[in-house]
């Protein structure tokens, strides 16, 4: 990745195990999936920039359904996907879609996506390479690569970015995984603690007026939705107004 | 829990309607069912992430005390991922 011309013959086999062992070495070295995203951006347009046509580069995500656009090369590529995903519609977001490369080889000759290819053109863009990440159904990325010029990218940028996206995407599921299985477990010791805190609250309601649990949560959830603060909160103030206590010390802190 | 279920004909018919009510705001709000149930779980709730699963797919009827508290989490999670 020194050279970005790249080498001159063949040696793509030899290039592409470069690329897997060092995606490789980025999982291990990324804090999480933005880290690892922006990396990959950042790779993905210094790979595909030579001296005259600058690329940028930005991945979007798609969470919960909604585009995200997460990681950019540079502040340029961050404002054009997020630019496309304001619009809902794009070349990126159909690429996404249609899972199959996308190719705006000129963008001042292109009829779809009217207003975003305008504002697009309006900030300098004239060609758009958008290369969707296969991620076996565990959510949807796509690799979008602008250029300053028309006809910006060759048939051999082309398969390099899609040579790039396919190592990319087993690492990126790699981490998409490992992140989830870390949020469901900071989620899990969260519920711990928020239960607690909840019990101790119910117990508190059905002392006082004499009731049943059932009773003393629908008490906590009436007050807790009309005074718009979360039922754990108000738990805890309930716990606070008897014990003076504001720190309930649990056995899942950690 | 449908064994549970002692409400005439008329609650039955509204407590249809909140499921139903329930299971197109979870559709809706694209929240992965494990972080649903977790945070569940975590404001006081009792079924397991199954019996929460066939609810939000109109399958299974819960309790009232539990139906609150499903729409509680709902609510205080989409809440969080707005702001």
């Amino acid at each position: 990745m020194t050279d970005s011309q790249g080498p001159p013959q063949d040696p793509d086999g030899l290039i592409g195990a470069e690329i897997e062992s060092s995606f490789e070495d980025l999982v291990l070295e990324s804090r999480d999936i933005r880290g690892f995203l922006t990396e990959l951006a950042v790779r993905a347009a210094s790979r595909l920039s030579v001296p005259g046509n600058t690329v940028h580069s930005g991945v979007t995500v798609l969470r919960h359904r909604r585009p995200e656009a997460v990681a950019a090369s540079d502040a340029a590529a961050k404002a054009l996907d997020e630019l496309q995903n304001g619009f809902g519609d794009g070349p990126c977001l159909t690429a996404l879609r249609n899972r199959a490369t996308l190719l705006v080889p000129d963008l001042s000759d292109e009829k779809r996506w009217g207003r975003y290819i305008r504002t697009a053109l309006e900030h300098g863009v004239y060609s758009i390479l958008a290369v969707p990440l296969d991620l076996a159904g565990e959510a949807d990325a796509v690799l979008n690569l602008y250029s300053g010029r028309s006809n910006g990218f060759s048939a051999k940028d082309i398969s390099t970015a899609e040579a790039f996206a396919r190592q990319a995407g087993s690492s990126l599921r790699l981490i998409l995984r490992i992140t989830q299985l870390t949020e469901a477990r900071e989620d899990l010791s969260a519920a711990m603690q928020s239960r607690t805190i909840i019990d101790m609250a119910i117990g508190a309601i059905m002392a006082q007026n004499r009731c049943t649990r059932d009773t003393a949560f629908s008490i906590l959830t009436k007050a807790s939705s009309s005074r718009n603060v979360k039922l754990r909160d108000l738990a805890a103030s309930v716990i606070a107004s008897i014990s003076g206590e504001d720190k309930i010390p649990t056995h899942f802190s950690e | 829990m449908n064994a549970e279920w002692t409400g005439g004909p008329d609650q039955l018919v509204e407590a249809a309607e909140q499921r139903r009510d329930a299971a197109r705001r979870f559709r809706d709000a694209g929240l992965p069912l494990l972080k649903l149930w977790t945070y569940y779980y975590g404001i006081g709730g009792d079924v397991d992430e199954l019996s929460l699963d066939a609810y939000l797919n109109e399958a299974l009827h819960l309790p009232a005390a539990q139906v609150g508290l499903v729409a509680t989490a709902m609510t205080e999670l989409t809440r969080d991922d707005a702001g």
